[in-house]
């Protein structure tokens, strides 16, 4: 029986001499979930001959609009805190390309627009950073539509359409989540 | 839904070392050994086991990261310990929880070579895989890893809520030998699986863009049977459903335990079996996901036509769809259990005493013994192998002690101990595995414990 009563004493002392470092499950309550998603955005290459109309006459800007439900997402509608929007832009033509980047609503509504990126004349490396706070443009969330406007500088000589020289742009958009369990 | 795939997330660093109870195998003829191999030698007339109480067994543990990684009290903030615990964990990291509670159990002794034993038990049994891709992508998103792939191969889980109907024959064929086989229904109310996915998400520097994002040959299958209701396509939330489901009233399969012990001397006794060699129909309530395709995106292309009318993002979403579809189907399948394989070896020494048998004889035995035991079961990733030495003690007719050190993907410092007490009629059990790790459980890789009690009759 003595060695019953080692063995008993064995276990009973692992079962109350268990003990525990001090831990602290609230901790969890300060989590903040704060992962960054990048998206390929829009992207065109044009060139001269897309400035003119079907009739042959010189066209100063061209404009194109998509759709856009990035924030038709409940958590990155909820949870978006900054936005950054990213362009890399190419200028092979002879003349100045000013981009407007304008962030619309369901009914065509202006809800936020960037300053306009002027490009000069052949500069081959222009980049663009534009961050959005959102908390100070809470409407940008309402976005359903983004529109990109291309003007061309009006130097008082007509493109050549036959040129083959590119305007391109390419764009991302980065969106900062941060959010709380 | 954060919280759910958060708590899934912790839930990975506290996994359980389940379903290896190498402190009952063999041990003290208890009714319950005869669950680990139908072949373990009994010297009673019956059993019975107290209803709910006679079997209960639980394991938790963590093959690298414990409790006070995440929520130990020092200067870092939470954020930087998830971070930290992300990093430190692999996609071989798992989690396994296995519970069972014996709900009825009995025996009774047929003729001097047959011992009929059987019972009911529930059992949950678990495991995940930790998909380290999916995770990191979740908690960091895909800024910071461009062409990085994030895989779809590393989500593999497999959840089953099942209850167990059994009978078994333990057969003694002579002095030396004894075998014996248990068959096996069982009850599925819950089965939640995923296997063999495959498939990468890939964010990469774009050509026409600036970033191009690749979802390459993905292929994810998800099974569930018994989560959603077929009829009404809502998710079945009442308990009572899942329990009754548990006895003959959810998905069914059959499964088959066979063991042998082989006294090869007076002395030494080898033992094994194979536990659980099974499978489920899964047919009702059954709904599975599946997502299969390729799928590559490089933004929204102007082209500035006037005829366009914006339809860019419609044209891409109907792409995705047609590339990358997912489907939802009713397809009846199959689950095997995970099987489960003893083997031991035993060296009896000491005092030679004998003991009161259910025949009115006595039956020599030796107070001491030592051996080796070896346990594998076998899960979708790779079979789990756990090598065990024990050390068992006899320390009066009634009272049987065993002490265990066991090396597994876990630990290699697992010391375990058992008791089995008779008290006239009723005999009662404990056993606690990894008990150096109750000196501090926030630093524990892994507890474990089996209790309970049965009135065993000579």
């Amino acid at each position: 029986m003595k060695s019953l009563k080692k063995i008993s004493f064995l276990l009973s002392f692992f079962m109350i001499v268990s003990c525990s470092d001090k831990l602290d499950f609230n901790q969890i309550n300060n989590y903040i979930h704060k992962p960054v998603l990048t998206s390929a955005l829009t992207y065109f290459k044009v060139v001269p001959f897309q400035f003119f109309d079907s009739n042959g006459v010189q066209q100063f800007e061209i404009r194109d609009v998509t759709r856009f439900e990035g924030f038709e997402n409940t958590y990155i509608r909820e949870n978006v805190v900054k936005i950054n929007f990213n362009a890399e832009i190419k200028n092979e033509f002879n003349r100045d390309v000013t981009i407007q980047a304008e962030f619309l609503s369901e009914n065509d509504g202006l809800l936020y627009s960037f300053t306009p990126i002027q490009v000069q004349e052949n500069d081959l490396n222009f980049t663009y950073l534009e961050e959005i706070d959102v908390t100070t443009n809470q409407s940008v969330l309402n976005t359903a539509k983004v529109r990109i406007i291309a003007s061309i500088e009006n130097t008082g000589t007509p493109m050549n359409p036959n040129d083959t020289s590119e305007f391109e742009f390419k764009s991302s958009i980065t969106f900062f989540i941060e959010s709380e369990l | 839904m954060r919280k759910i795939i958060f708590i899934l997330i912790v839930l990975f660093f506290y996994k359980s070392i389940a379903q290896n109870k190498q402190v009952l195998f063999g041990f003290a003829e208890l009714p319950q050994t005869l669950l680990l191999n139908p072949a373990s030698e009994t010297n009673y007339k019956f059993h019975v086991g107290v209803p709910l109480l006679s079997g209960f067994s639980t394991e938790i543990g963590s093959s690298s990261a414990v409790l006070s990684d995440l929520f130990g009290v020092d200067n870092r903030t939470v954020n930087q310990k998830v971070t930290s615990l992300l990093n430190s964990l692999s996609p071989r990291d798992f989690l396994k929880l296995n519970t069972q509670i014996e709900i009825l159990s009995g025996g009774f002794r047929y003729d001097s070579k047959n011992y009929f034993s059987f019972g009911f038990y529930n059992e949950i049994d678990a495991i995940g895989y930790y998909p380290k891709d999916f995770l990191t992508l979740f908690n960091e998103g895909n800024d910071a890893y461009l062409n990085r792939s994030f895989s779809a191969s590393q989500i593999i889980y497999k959840l089953d809520v099942i209850g167990v109907l059994h009978a078994g024959i333990t057969r003694k064929i002579n002095d030396k030998l004894t075998v014996g086989g248990r068959f096996k229904i069982y009850s599925s109310a819950l089965n939640i699986e995923t296997n063999n996915n495959s498939g990468t998400f890939t964010t990469t520097q774009g050509t026409n863009n600036l970033y191009t994002h690749y979802f390459n040959d993905v292929d994810i299958n998800l099974k569930t049977s018994g989560l959603v209701d077929s009829n009404t396509e809502q998710y079945i939330e009442n308990a009572g459903t899942f329990i009754g489901n548990t006895f003959l009233g959810g998905n069914l399969g059959i499964g088959l335990d066979v063991g042998l012990t082989y006294k090869i001397t007076d002395q030494l006794e080898f033992s094994g079996s194979i536990i659980d060699f099974g499978f489920i129909n899964h047919k009702k309530n059954v709904k599975n996901t599946k997502t299969k395709g390729n799928f590559i995106f490089e933004g929204v292309d102007f082209t500035f036509d006037p005829n366009n009318n914006g339809n860019y993002w419609e044209q891409i979403d109907e792409r995705f769809k047609q590339e990358l579809p997912t489907t939802e189907d009713n397809e009846s399948y199959i689950s095997w259990r995970p099987t489960k394989i003893n083997a031991a070896l035993k060296y009896s020494f000491g005092e030679k005493r004998s003991k009161y048998c259910y025949d009115n004889t006595y039956k020599d035995f030796y107070t001491d013994a030592i051996g080796v035991q070896l346990f594998n079961v076998f899960r979708p990733l790779s079979p789990q192998l756990a090598l065990t030495t024990f050390y068992q003690k006899s320390i009066s007719k009634k009272i049987h002690a065993k002490f265990t050190y066991t090396i597994d993907d876990f630990s290699y410092s697992n010391i375990g101990a058992g008791l089995s007490m008779q008290f006239g009629k009723i005999n009662l059990y404990g056993m606690f595995d990894n008990i150096l790790a109750y000196r501090n459980l926030a630093t524990a890789n892994s507890v474990s414990l089996q209790l309970g009690v049965n009135l065993i009759f000579n």
